[in-house]
């Protein structure tokens, strides 16, 4: 059974509009809109691209639903999915966006956004802590977040030290391969 | 040639970027740097609406800041450029997908590069906490008595909050909202 473009479309756009609280809850979303609902895909199916959406590039939740769409339908099916996700978002952040210095004079918002700002700090370091847990495992990799960090700091372009790490990752299957030989 | 510089800067984020939404924004600080698009004082209120309306926080914020930038044209740019490289990556990741999974070099790349990018959201929390917290520029106009004393604390409630239970992110952004409307009626009595 072909799914159609239109009904993978319109459950993205219901997905995008759910997703609040930042991408995290992608997941039991996507369960319970392509799993439960639908049986388009299984489970496991889903947590795997959600895995596989932390390791490509980019942001997670649109990652992980364009690979959902991708194995429904292919390339096209990857960008429906992928519009769909970013509409309802889109829209908001446009409508906020035009009154947003009419929205900044009042002074509820600037304190609403006053409190925002801290809790926002919070759920980076849980980001952080949870990144932390399965990244920093050895003194190798605690010398990597000490140097990144302090080259963050410094000014240094985000994107030359991910290509830095890139680099350095490389050249460390290289020197693994070597010496298992 | 704004457009065609939004595009290349939003692309390269995408390119670059790993770790979710907020692991944009290191690039964003940097770009507000390099171009000028925005202030950082800008980018934190980009950040706390973003991080209330729905969607990733991520692409919130690069359509916000595509806006800020260049109008409505601007944050369509923006969208669409940060999550080109990703569509790409997508569909060549689908094509070999086993492949993928079990590659070396892929796992040496992910055992450089996480700590790499958990260093730089540290940064970036790290950095909030001074400009929003601290009210902290620079060595020479820091002022104690600057600091934010009630962020403070609020920061202090919802760090204690978040070791003893680990909920749903949207409590923390509930709870510093309504901190923010208290905070805004106390001031309206006092």
């Amino acid at each position: 059974m072909k799914i159609k473009l239109s009904e993978l479309f319109f459950v993205c756009v219901k997905i995008g509009a759910l997703l609040l609280g930042g991408g995290y809850v992608i997941v039991p979303l996507l369960v319970s809109e392509f799993s439960e609902k639908r049986a388009w895909l299984s489970r496991e199916e889903i947590i795997d691209f959600y895995a596989m959406g932390q390791c490509i590039p980019g942001i997670i939740a649109p990652n992980t639903i364009m690979l959902a769409g991708y194995k429904l339908r292919g390339k096209t099916g990857a960008f429906c999915a992928l519009l769909g996700l970013t509409l309802a978002p889109f829209v908001a952040i446009l409508l906020i966006a035009s009154f947003v210095s009419l929205l900044l004079k009042s002074v509820v918002v600037n304190d609403i956004f006053w409190g925002v700002n801290v809790a926002v700090i919070i759920l980076i370091i849980l980001t952080v802590k949870e990144v932390w847990s399965v990244s920093i495992i050895d003194k190798l990799t605690m010398l990597f977040f000490l140097t990144a960090f302090f080259m963050c700091i410094f000014g240094i372009s985000p994107a030359i030290i991910i290509l830095l790490a890139v680099l350095l990752g490389t050249l460390r299957a290289k020197f693994l391969k070597g010496e298992a030989k | 040639m704004t457009f065609l510089l939004l595009c290349f800067e939003f692309a390269k984020i995408g390119l670059f970027s790993f770790g979710g939404g907020y692991a944009t924004l290191p690039f964003l600080y940097h770009m507000s740097e390099v171009y000028g698009w925005f202030s950082s004082n800008e980018l934190s209120q980009m950040l706390a609406v973003s991080s209330i309306t729905p969607g990733p926080v991520g692409l919130n914020v690069a359509t916000f800041a595509g806006f800020k930038t260049a109008g409505i044209l601007g944050s369509f740019c923006a969208t669409m450029s940060i999550m080109l490289p990703s569509f790409f990556f997508v569909l060549l990741v689908s094509k070999m997908l086993k492949k993928f999974k079990d590659s070396p070099v892929l796992n040496s790349i992910m055992y450089t590069l996480r700590p790499v990018c958990a260093a730089m959201l540290a940064a970036v929390a790290f950095r909030l906490f001074l400009e929003s917290v601290v009210k902290f520029n620079n060595f020479s106009d820091f002022v104690f008595n600057n600091v934010d004393f009630k962020a403070f604390l609020l920061f202090v409630i919802l760090l204690i909050f978040s070791l003893k239970i680990k909920k749903d992110p949207l409590i923390y952004l509930a709870f510093g909202a309504i901190a923010g409307i208290l905070l805004h009626f106390g001031h309206l009595f006092a």
